[in-house]
């Protein structure tokens, strides 16, 4: 299922990722399947449950793995072992592993020196966004000793001690708090709005609709859908769209409804107040309350789409 | 960029608790060219040197090198911190050619110390001069061999191990041409010893076969280059990432 192609919509620039019919095989194993998407700047979440492909289709952007079949360009070259697919890179690990005895300041030092700075840019550079990532006050601690949301904070500083036009971060949000969780969100949102191409992978259905509507969801190694959450939401015709709607006569309102021909079932609340609308065009269905409740003088207190976010669109699909 | 590379490793490599064991090691070889007078009396201070140096130093070098060269990939993958070093742009072949030769510079610094305590010992230093040259060949003849074996297998620690412990100890002393497989017959002859009147409970240790300088020096060369230039195809071309980072 593909909406749109695009993460963040545009012509293909060369800072895009591109990838056509990927498939990685580990010896008998598939861990992803005839991938094809291309993903370009503004933000991009990379969704699907563990073991769905998310590391294995970073890696191969990263160039730590070469694809089994298929083509990956980033950027418009191969990235395996590409050293200039690096410079225009920025890669947050999922592994909690560093080089324990160092500090946070002399680790992403050392990633800025590799990352071909010389020794006082090098130190400037980290400062700085060892500063943007929040890390200023606990910089010269030992990494032995962070807490896992200040180790997230150091990959991320890492990553982006180049400034780089592409970033990828997997499961960046695991270990941090809800003000870390925040604070790391506004991070990438600002990236993004710099023009920065981001993808994200994560599991964390709530967070990733917090951070973008542009998705690609793997299952089982198989890319189900990409593009914008609530395109694919709309196309998804199989499963009709919850509607709840609250009023003081639910009844009466369900029997002016269900004579519409997209509307699928009504369930009533026990509490009275509330029926909840199954229906197959929900932008149809809200023009239709409209009138019924003005035609009808029904008195509504609210509507909502309990189904219309990301928990819902990841179930139907990998239900099927 | 190779300059960070080199003085991270170099930096890694001489941290205390890694070091310091060979140090203290190596410093035997003072203890054992010392006493060795009595274990055979009448040995001459060079005899002394000649065999604290052929029995303990260069095996304690190949051990180091085992196990100092075997860290510079594999320690990493096993750590998972590979990652940080292949996502940057630096060529494959640099950053562990470069690694490599951090190794080979503290391998060899060890061996450098144990012959020096080998020499200091046995108060004669006349025949320092030729062990460092071999030495510094040997540091680098081991770190090849060994960083391809790291590449090629997994838990290759073992393999070096068995390779500076047994191999080496026992092939130099094998009927025939079994010799010429070992580095530390090459070494020997690099360093070119005066015979001496050894013991016989050590003598099997001691006396490798000799063989024509120019003839060690060519195949220890082509060793060195051929395991280098190996090695760096080998990771430049291959994917190195934990096993369990696999989905």
């Amino acid at each position: 299922m593909e909406s749109s192609s695009r993460g963040g919509g545009g012509r293909l620039s060369v800072h895009d990722i591109e990838l056509k019919n990927v498939s990685r095989w580990y010896g008998e194993v598939i861990g992803l399947n005839d991938v094809t998407c291309t993903v370009g700047p503004g933000l991009t979440a990379l969704l699907g449950m563990n073991g769905a492909g998310k590391s294995t289709l970073l890696r191969l952007i990263t160039g730590q793995l070469r694809p089994t079949t298929g083509e990956l360009l980033v950027g418009g070259m191969e990235p395996f072992a590409n050293p200039a697919v690096y410079r225009l890179m920025g890669y947050c690990p999922e592994i909690d592993n560093f080089y324990e005895h160092y500090n946070g300041f002399q680790f992403v030092n050392f990633m800025a020196r590799l990352q071909g700075f010389d020794g006082a840019h090098a130190k400037r550079r980290t400062a700085e966004v060892i500063e943007h990532v929040g890390m200023s006050e606990r910089a010269h601690k030992k990494i032995a000793g962070y807490s896992k949301g200040m180790r997230q904070r150091i990959k991320l500083a890492q990553a982006m001690i180049h400034d780089p036009q592409i970033i990828l971060l997997d499961e960046p949000l695991n270990g941090l708090d809800p003000v870390g969780r925040r604070e790391f969100i506004d991070v990438l949102g600002d990236l993004a709005d710099r023009g920065k191409t981001i993808l994200v992978s994560s599991h964390i259905l709530f967070e990733v609709e917090q951070m973008t509507r542009s998705i690609l969801l793997l299952h089982r190694g198989r890319l189900l859908a990409t593009g914008d959450l609530r395109e694919i939401r709309g196309l998804i015709d199989k499963h009709p769209h919850k509607i709840r709607v609250e009023t003081s006569d639910p009844r009466r309102l369900a029997t002016y409804m269900l004579d519409r021909a997209n509307v699928v079932s009504a369930r009533f609340e026990r509490s009275g107040t509330a029926v909840q609308f199954e229906v197959a065009e929900p932008d149809a269905f809200y023009t239709m309350l409209m009138n019924v409740i003005d035609d009808h003088q029904l008195l509504v207190q609210g509507y909502s789409s309990p189904d219309n976010n990301l928990e819902s669109v990841f179930r139907y699909l990998v239900s099927n | 960029m190779i300059g960070a590379i080199f003085s991270q490793a170099l930096r890694e490599y001489l941290r205390a608790r890694k070091i310091l064991p060979w140090l203290l090691l190596t410093s035997l070889c003072y203890l054992f060219s010392a006493y060795l007078g009595q274990l055979q009396p009448g040995i001459t201070a060079q005899g002394k040197y000649i065999v604290s140096s052929t029995i303990l130093v260069y095996h304690i070098m190949a051990l180091a090198s085992a196990i100092y060269t075997t860290s510079i990939i594999s320690q990493e993958v096993e750590q998972r911190t590979i990652v940080y070093l292949l996502t940057r742009p630096i060529p494959r072949p640099v950053l562990l050619l470069t690694r490599y030769l951090a190794s080979v510079l503290v391998v060899y610094g060890i061996g450098v110390f144990g012959a020096v305590c080998s020499a200091a010992g046995s108060h004669t230093w006349s025949l320092l001069p030729h062990d460092l040259v071999a030495m510094l060949v040997g540091a680098f003849a081991y770190g090849g061999l060994f960083l391809a074996i790291s590449l090629l297998f997994n838990r290759s620690m073992i393999i070096c191990l068995l390779y500076a412990f047994g191999w080496e100890i026992s092939v130099p002393s094998m009927p025939g041409e079994m010799y010429r497989l070992s580095i530390y017959s090459y070494l020997q002859s690099i360093a070119n010893h005066p015979d001496v009147e050894i013991n016989a409970a050590i003598a099997g240790l001691a006396s490798p076969k000799s063989m024509h300088l120019i003839t060690a020096w060519i195949c220890m060369i082509i060793a060195i280059v051929g395991l280098a230039a190996f090695s760096a195809y080998w990771f430049q071309t291959h994917e190195f990432i934990g096993r369990e980072d696999a989905e």
